[in-house]
C-alpha cells in the first residue's frame, strides 16, 4: 500500500489523469475568463470529440489525424451554438448557462442515436505502444504521452495569452470589453473565436481521453463534474490554477482510487469544499 | 380584486378536478401517473421557491430528494417501522439540505449553480459506490409504502394532499417577512448587506426550507415506485428539474406543475413514439429560454394582462418575468 513501486504508479496515474483534466478544463476556464460563461456542454463537446476521434483513429490509424477531426468538428458544433445560440442571451448569466444545459441534452442524446451506448475506446494500434520501464516500474508510454501533450498546450496557451496580439485582445476584454469595442475590436467575433477554442480543446481532449477511459453515455456529466470541481479550485479564468487544480484533482483522485475506493467521489469534493469555504475566488481566481 | 377571484376560481376547479380524479375512470395507469406528476412537481416547487424568491438557481436538488429515498429504503431494509422510516429520512434530508447550504451560503449566481451540481454529484456518487448502505448500481428495491395508503387511489391522495399543503404552504412564505427578505436578496444583495442582513443565514434558511420539501418528494417517490438507484440523484434528474421550473415559469404559483406535467409526459408518453425524446426535451427547452423566459404560466399571465389592457398589475402569474429578470439584472449590472 505504501511502497515506492505502487506510490509512483499512483502518482503517474494521478499525473496523466491530471493532464487529461487540464486539457478539459482549461477550455472551460478560458471561455469563463472572457465570455463569463460556465459553458454546461463542455462535457457533450469532449464526448463528441472522443467519438469523433475514435470513428476516425479507426478509419485512418492516425491518433494525429483523429485529433484534428475532433477538434474540427466540436470547433464547428461550438461555432454553430455559439453563433446560433448563445448570441440572444449574450450577457444574461443565467440564460447562456441554462442554454448550454439544454445543448448538452441534445449533444449527448444525438451522440447515443449515432454512436450507439456500447462504451468506445481509441483502438489498440494508434496508442503509442510499449511501456517506460525504469527498474520494476513499468508505465504506458501513452499515457506520459497525454502528461507531455498536455504540458505544450498549456505551454502554448500561457505563451499566446501573454506574447500576441490575439492574447492581448483576449486579455483586454476580460479587464474592459467597453474600452476594447471602443478601440475598434469586434469583440462579438473574439467572443465566438474563444468559445470555438475552448470547445476544440475539449474536443481534443476527447480523443486522447478515448485512450485512458472509454467514452460512453454518462461521461459527459462526469468530466464537466471534474473539470467544474477543477477550476472551482484554480480559481475560474486562470490557467495556472487550471493546472494546478488538474495535478491536485488528478493526484487525490488517483490515490483515494486506490486505497478508500468506495469513498472515491467524496474525496474531490472535500478541497473543492475547503476552497469555497475559505477562498471561495479559487487559488488564483480574481475578485470580479 | 376581479382577478383574484379569477384565479381562486381557476384553481378551485383544478383542485375539485384533481379531487375527482379516481372517480372519472381514470384507470391506475391515468392516476399513478398523475401521482408521478404530483410528486415531480413538488421537488420542483422546492427548486422554484430558491430560484424564483432567492434568486438561487440549484443543479443539485435530486440529489437532497434521493437523500431522502434512501433514507426510507436504508431503514425498510434494517426492518424498521414506518415512523422511524419517516424520521430517518427528515434527518438524512435535513442534514443533507445542512450540507448543501452551508457549502452554498456565500456563492450567488452560477457559481452557487456550480456548488449545488458538485455536491448533488457528490450524493450521487456515494449512492453509487457506498454499496454497503445503498446497494450500489442496483440500488435498493421492495420498500413498501404503509398499508393504510397502500392502493394506487388512496396513495394519490396522499400525494395530492402534500401537493396542495407544499404549495401553499411555499406561497405563504414567500409572502412573508422571510420571503420579502429573499426577494431583497435576491434583487440587490449589497444592499441588504448594508441594512443589516446577514445574507448567507437567509440563504441557508431558504435552502433548509426548500430542501426539507425536495426530502418531503424524495419520500414521496420512493414510496409510490417501491425503488430508489443511483441515477435518481444524477445530473440528469436535477437538469430535468431545472426544465421543469423554467417551462413552467419561475417564481409563478402554478408553474412547477405545469412543467412536470410536460415533462413527465414527455417522458413516460412520448418517450413510447419517439426514441429521441430527451432531444425533444432539449430542443423544447432552448426554445423556452431563447423565447419565452417567463416561461408556460408566466407567458401566459403576460398574455392576459395584454388582452385586458393594463400591463401595470401583479398577478402571481406574472412574477415569473420579474424573477427572472432580476436574475439577470442583476447580473449585467456586477
Amino acid at each position: 500500500m505504501f511502497e515506492p513501486l505502487f506510490l509512483a504508479q499512483q502518482a503517474l496515474n494521478g499525473l496523466s489523469f491530471g493532464a487529461l483534466l487540464f486539457l478539459l478544463a482549461s477550455g472551460l476556464t478560458l471561455v469563463f475568463g472572457l465570455m463569463r460563461i460556465v459553458n454546461m456542454a463542455h462535457g457533450a463537446f469532449y464526448m463528441l470529440g472522443g467519438y469523433v476521434g475514435v470513428v476516425v483513429a479507426t478509419l485512418t490509424g492516425n491518433l494525429l489525424l483523429a485529433g484534428i477531426a475532433a477538434a474540427a468538428v466540436v470547433g464547428f458544433t461550438a461555432f454553430v451554438v455559439e453563433l446560433g445560440l448563445l448570441r440572444f442571451v449574450r450577457g444574461q448569466e443565467l440564460p447562456e448557462v441554462l442554454l448550454t444545459i439544454g445543448v448538452s441534452f441534445v449533444i449527448a442524446d444525438l451522440c447515443l442515436a449515432i454512436f450507439g451506448g456500447d462504451p468506445q475506446n481509441l483502438p489498440a494500434d494508434v496508442r503509442i505502444p510499449g511501456a517506460l520501464v525504469i527498474g520494476e516500474l513499468t508505465y504506458p508510454w501513452y499515457r506520459i504521452f497525454v502528461i507531455g501533450v498536455a504540458a505544450v498546450i498549456g505551454i502554448a496557451l500561457i505563451l499566446v495569452q501573454s506574447r500576441t496580439r490575439v492574447g492581448a485582445i483576449v486579455r483586454a476584454g476580460v479587464d474592459d470589453r467597453e474600452i476594447i469595442t471602443a478601440m475598434g475590436v469586434n469583440i462579438r467575433w473574439v467572443f465566438t473565436g474563444m468559445f470555438v477554442v475552448g470547445a476544440a480543446l475539449a474536443g481534443i481532449a476527447g480523443t486522447i481521453g478515448a485512450g485512458m477511459q472509454s467514452i460512453l453515455p454518462g461521461v459527459q456529466n462526469e468530466v464537466l463534474l471534474y473539470a467544474l470541481v477543477v477550476i472551482i479550485i484554480g480559481g475560474l479564468g486562470s490557467i495556472p490554477g487550471a493546472a494546478v487544480g488538474s495535478i491536485l484533482i488528478g493526484l487525490i483522485d488517483a490515490f483515494a482510487k486506490a486505497w478508500i475506493p468506495e469513498l472515491a467521489y467524496f474525496t474531490i469534493f472535500l478541497p473543492m469544499a475547503l476552497v469555497l469555504v475559505f477562498r471561495p475566488t479559487g487559488l488564483f481566481g480574481r475578485v470580479a | 380584486m376581479n382577478r383574484r377571484r379569477l384565479a381562486l376560481i381557476g384553481l378551485g376547479v383544478l383542485l375539485v378536478l384533481g379531487l375527482a380524479l379516481p372517480y372519472l375512470g381514470a384507470s391506475s395507469f391515468i392516476v399513478s401517473l398523475t401521482s408521478t406528476i404530483l410528486i415531480a412537481a413538488i421537488l420542483a416547487s422546492s427548486v422554484n421557491f430558491l430560484a424564483g424568491e432567492g434568486g438561487m438557481v440549484s443543479l443539485g436538488h435530486a440529489g437532497i430528494a434521493a437523500a431522502s429515498s434512501y433514507g426510507v429504503g436504508w431503514a425498510s431494509r434494517q426492518g424498521l417501522d414506518t415512523g422511524l422510516q419517516v424520521l430517518i429520512a427528515l434527518g438524512v434530508t435535513l442534514a443533507v439540505s445542512f450540507i448543501y447550504g452551508l457549502l452554498s451560503m456565500r456563492t450567488s449566481g452560477i457559481y452557487f449553480l456550480m456548488v449545488t451540481l458538485a455536491v448533488g454529484m457528490l450524493i450521487y456518487g456515494l449512492a453509487f459506490r457506498l454499496s454497503s448502505v445503498t446497494g450500489g448500481e442496483n440500488g435498493i428495491s421492495g420498500v413498501i409504502r404503509p398499508a393504510w395508503m397502500g392502493q394506487y387511489w388512496t396513495y394519490y391522495y396522499v400525494v395530492l394532499a402534500c401537493f396542495v399543503l407544499v404549495t401553499a404552504a411555499l406561497w405563504l412564505i414567500g409572502r412573508s417577512p422571510f420571503g420579502a427578505s429573499l426577494k431583497g436578496l435576491r434583487d440587490s444583495e449589497s444592499r441588504m448587506r448594508s441594512l443589516g442582513y446577514s445574507v448567507p443565514s437567509y440563504r441557508l434558511g431558504a435552502f433548509m426550507i426548500s430542501g426539507f420539501v425536495a426530502g418531503l418528494a424524495g419520500l414521496l417517490s420512493v414510496w409510490l415506485t417501491a425503488f430508489v438507484s443511483p441515477s435518481s440523484a444524477g445530473v440528469d434528474r436535477s437538469v430535468h428539474l431545472i426544465i421543469i421550473v423554467i417551462l413552467g415559469g419561475i417564481g409563478t404559483l402554478l408553474g412547477p406543475l405545469i412543467g412536470a406535467t410536460v415533462v413527465v409526459l414527455v417522458e413516460n408518453v412520448l418517450s413510447s413514439y419517439v426514441e429521441r425524446w430527451p432531444t425533444v426535451l432539449g430542443l423544447i427547452f432552448i426554445l423556452v429560454i431563447l423565447f419565452a423566459r417567463a416561461g408556460i404560466a408566466g407567458s401566459a399571465g403576460k398574455l392576459l394582462r395584454r388582452l385586458r389592457g393594463n400591463g401595470g398589475a401583479r398577478t402571481p402569474g406574472g412574477r415569473g418575468s420579474s424573477a427572472s429578470e432580476a436574475v439577470s439584472e442583476r447580473n449585467h449590472n456586477a
